[in-house]
């Protein structure tokens, strides 16, 4: 069995906290319960069929579930899941207003992409996925980004230069040795889950300042293999981002 | 286009055709047994096995483990992005249209 790098099992370990935490808008307990359903999608036979249908609207659940979640949440998970290059701005006007806010879309979003990572590094090595954590006690914070606002994404997002030195640490950390771009943006509604996703990201990719030093190589395949897999990956996915 | 910086910097051309060809040649060293490792991972494949052998036995046990990470975060990626409908920055897309119809990746785009 391969020996994991030190910084990222600790990535790993720090996303598996912050999974069994509390969050901005959603209860530890509904986070390890989104977490759950993610990892359920990918035995769901209802999932299974929608992925192959022509259509994705063809096919409504049951799903395969593992939470008590309301169905229309679980099904929205299975949807990102599985199935999330075929979601459109049509899908999120009409499904996203009736089931979640959109602070707790934005978080369940969070828990989906980072349960995934980890899942999928796991997956990828052959090992076997970590036993998803018991969830703590306490309350949602419910921090939301004052400047958030509608600027090209579905969901609201908060511009790097509208971040204020008033604003809480969260947000003022979305930024903090990171560029700009959309991806970074894509999670702002809610900074915590921007601040958690990329400390996986650093970890699993590359830290953004190493990202254009090609002079450094700092893991054991070169920048040009990992954007090869990058970009096959997105591909695969048919993420056009 | 990160991928095309990087070979600038190592004086080589990179060709970007394979993230939808998957028989085309990048160019990059190894290559062939890093996408054939990405695929089975993606899909899940019975052979997801035999291609990691592959990955550690020719690159070693560490580029083994970066090679899974970096699958496994885009996996995630793309999830965040195709979830929120970012769209691509202006300056990424004015650079990028040629390579993009080219390689038709904008029937990836959510209508």
């Amino acid at each position: 069995m391969a020996e994991i790098r030190e910084d990222l099992e600790s990535a790993h370990a720090r996303a598996w906290l912050r999974l069994a935490s509390p969050g901005a808008w959603l209860t530890a307990e509904e986070k390890c319960a989104v977490a759950a359903e993610a990892r359920a999608a990918l035995s769901c036979a209802a999932c299974a069929k929608r992925k192959a249908a022509l259509s994705p609207e063809q096919l409504v659940p049951p799903h395969y579930s593992v939470s008590h979640l309301d169905d229309a949440w679980i099904d929205l998970i299975h949807r990102i899941r599985t199935d999330a290059d075929r979601l459109t701005p049509t899908w999120f006007a009409r499904v996203v207003p009736a089931v979640l806010t959109v602070e707790r879309y934005v978080e369940t979003v969070g828990v989906i992409a980072e349960v995934t990572a980890v899942d999928s590094f796991h997956a990828a090595m052959g090992m076997p996925l970590w036993p998803l954590p018991a969830p703590l006690p306490g309350a949602p914070n419910g921090v939301r980004p004052s400047a958030a606002k509608l600027a090209g994404a579905w969901v609201p997002t908060v511009a790097p230069e509208d971040v204020s030195a008033s604003d809480p640490d969260p947000v003022q950390a979305m930024y903090r040795n990171r560029s700009a771009a959309n991806i970074h943006r894509a999670l702002s509604l809610v900074p915590e889950a921007v601040n958690g996703f990329f400390d996986l990201d650093d970890a699993m990719y590359l830290p953004d300042a190493l990202l254009r030093k090609f002079e450094e190589e700092p893991r054991a395949i070169t920048h040009a293999q990992i954007e090869l897999l990058a970009a096959r990956v997105s591909a695969l996915n048919r993420c056009l981002y | 286009m990160l991928l095309r910086g990087s070979g600038q910097h190592a004086g080589e051309t990179y060709n970007d055709r394979f993230a939808i060809d998957a028989e085309a040649e990048s160019g990059v060293p190894h290559a062939r047994l890093l996408l054939d490792y990405a695929e089975a991972a993606v899909a899940g494949s019975a052979d997801l096995s035999a291609k990691r052998d592959a990955v550690r036995d020719e690159l070693g046990a560490e580029a083994l483990v970066d090679a899974a990470a970096t699958i496994a975060i885009f996996q995630a990626v793309v999830k965040i992005a195709d979830a929120t409908g970012i769209p691509l920055e202006d300056a990424k897309a004015e650079i990028s249209a040629e390579f993009r119809a080219d390689l038709g990746l904008d029937a990836f785009a959510a209508k």
